[in-house]
């Protein structure tokens, strides 16, 4: 089950261009990640809060809606966070890389 | 003609809350948040769904990584945050009445840490014999308003020329000097009284000849506060350390021996027991032991301060034995070098600038230049990279102009030229403001010191600029 888990991060890490991976559970609190400990928990807090703003505005305008991805599109990179109801994940990448 | 709507029910309805209570929330330090992830700990947990959700997201996680690889969809796309200057301008000319009167030049401009405060050293460059001019050095606040450019908030009168000036890395108020007399004194501007704080004694051991650079070093162990290092004429390179009584004492020491000068590199005939003296330093952000040094003759020396030779000059019977720095001769200009500064961004690139007019871009790794660049037909004083892009650096010219340079550009000619308006008169010194990227201060012979605000183009990081000076890096090695 655990090997599962690091394969899969594995996986994902080794496409083109990725800088890290951090995964987060509910409450914002990082539980795996592939940076450093103090990037870490910098990216885990904003980013945890920023995705609970945007799924509040999604919900707002269409309470039928729902945010499934978010993509914050940077100078320097992309941070891409695929959202659920216990965990996210973020993953943070430099396409031209 | 007129329209009606079908006919639509409304109701009026009223709300109130029948029961109302009070309630306060406390939030509890951040650090707890910092205590719960602990990496080695949660690498053992298991998390329930940990698996589940993984599995479920990564099919779309990694199509849209791998679409995004691919897309040009952003390509060239930029937006613009901040206002966008066009064009440079010129923001204030700090002049001193006394000094303009006596036509004393600027020899060295330093910011402080926090960005607001320039500070001015007058003197001679250009005379050949000793001098006992009284001098001054100045300080504006920049950002203080009813900033006078005529008046500086501060000024310091000190007995001879100041050829180099510093401020602390991170106490505001301290800023070192290096003086004709081959003295270095330390100022403390906070102080209303007194701004003199320390200052070395006359002694064997201290510089007799002028001291062109001083910088502030990091202490050897970690929680040791910075020393000052100064470099002159005579060949030495001293490391002072402040103490309470305002003394500046000698903790370590360098001497340049002609001898001594590794022989990687064809050197000319001189006399093999006599000094060289420095004429530009730069220390290595990147590795602290490493320092780099030009030497009057212009070559440029690789040292180390952890060196164990001890230098071949006479050392006093109770004073420090000076050791030889230099492990590593890279190839000379054909001139004496005023500047030497490495690159922020790149770990082993550097810039040597000298009287010859060129610029050399240099890699600790190989003796001969990457890059040669001629950037005027008379001396270059001073070169600084930019601190915010990787390929971008300014040089100051004897013809009173600045040039900055970009070499992602590809071309041979500047990307601007900015004219000092000095009557001709030299730009001798140059820096960037660490904490405000656009304004770069420059002073020159005629004693005044221009601020000039840059364009945003020259300021703002492009995308793949560290990478690119990577490339050009490795490419232009041989």
């Amino acid at each position: 089950m655990e090997a599962e888990v690091e394969e899969t991060l594995k996986r994902i890490q080794s496409q083109k261009g990725v800088q890290g991976i951090i995964v987060v559970n509910a409450e914002g609190i990082p539980i795996k990640t592939t940076l450093d400990n103090s990037t870490t928990v910098q990216y885990a807090a904003q980013i945890h809060q920023l995705v609970l703003k945007a799924r509040s505005t999604v919900r707002d305008m269409d309470p039928q809606n729902d945010l499934t991805f978010l993509r914050l599109r940077c100078k320097k990179n992309e941070i891409m966070v695929a959202p659920d109801k216990e965990y996210f994940l973020i993953v943070i990448q430099n396409p031209t890389d | 003609k007129t329209c009606q709507t079908a006919e639509f029910k409304t109701a009026e309805v009223e709300v109130q809350a029948r029961h109302s209570s009070d309630n306060a929330a406390q939030t509890e330090a951040d650090q707890h948040r910092t205590q719960l992830f602990d990496l080695e700990r949660e690498s053992h947990m298991h998390y329930p769904g940990l698996g589940d959700f993984l599995h479920s997201v990564e099919d779309t996680v990694v199509k849209e990584l791998k679409k995004n690889a691919k897309s040009h969809a952003f390509e060239g796309f930029e937006v613009n945050w901040e206002d966008q200057n066009e064009t440079v301008s010129c923001l204030h000319a700090l002049q001193y009445s006394e000094a303009q009167e006596r036509e004393l030049q600027v020899t060295s401009l330093s910011w402080n840490t926090t960005g607001s405060v320039v500070a001015c050293a007058y003197g001679r460059l250009d005379d050949g014999d000793w001098s006992t001019e009284k001098s001054f050095v100045c300080t504006w606040n920049l950002d203080r308003r009813g900033l006078n450019p005529k008046r500086p908030d501060l000024v310091i009168d000190v007995p001879t020329s100041v050829m180099c000036l510093s401020f602390h890395p991170s106490k505001p108020s301290l800023i070192a000097g290096g003086l004709y007399s081959g003295e270095v004194l330390v100022w403390d501007t906070s102080r209303t009284q007194d701004p003199l704080c320390a200052r070395t004694a006359m002694s064997d051991e201290t510089h007799r000849e002028p001291v062109y650079q001083v910088h502030w070093v990091p202490g050897a162990r970690r929680g040791d506060g910075f020393s000052v290092l100064s470099a002159g004429a005579d060949g030495r390179i001293l490391v002072w350390q402040l103490d309470s009584e305002g003394q500046l004492t000698l903790s370590d020491g360098f001497a340049l021996v002609t001898q001594q000068i590794p022989r990687n590199v064809q050197l000319s005939k001189a006399r093999g027991d006599c000094l060289l003296g420095v004429t530009a330093l730069s220390l290595c952000p990147w590795d602290w032991d490493v320092f780099l040094v030009g030497v009057e003759g212009g070559l440029v020396l690789k040292c180390s301060f952890s060196t164990r030779t001890p230098a071949a000059v006479s050392s006093p019977s109770s004073g420090l034995a000076l050791r030889a720095p230099a492990q590593f001769t890279f190839s000379s200009h054909a001139g004496p070098i005023h500047a030497i500064h490495c690159s922020p961004f790149h770990r082993n690139l550097f810039l040597s600038a000298g009287m010859d007019g060129h610029a050399h871009l240099r890699s600790l790794l190989q003796a001969t230049p990457l890059l040669s660049l001629r950037l005027s037909d008379s001396y270059l004083f001073s070169v600084r990279w930019s601190p915010t892009r990787p390929l971008v650096f300014a040089a100051s010219t004897g013809q009173g102009s600045l040039v900055i340079f970009d070499l992602g550009r590809g071309s041979l000619r500047p990307a601007a030229t900015i004219e000092q308006d000095t009557g001709g008169k030299p730009v001798y010194c140059l820096e960037f403001n660490p904490k405000q990227p656009h304004l770069l201060a420059a002073g020159s012979a005629d004693g005044t010191v221009k601020i000039w605000q840059l364009s945003a183009e020259l300021i703002e990081q492009g995308q793949r600029e560290a990478a690119q000076l990577e490339q050009l890096a490795t490419e232009a090695m041989q």
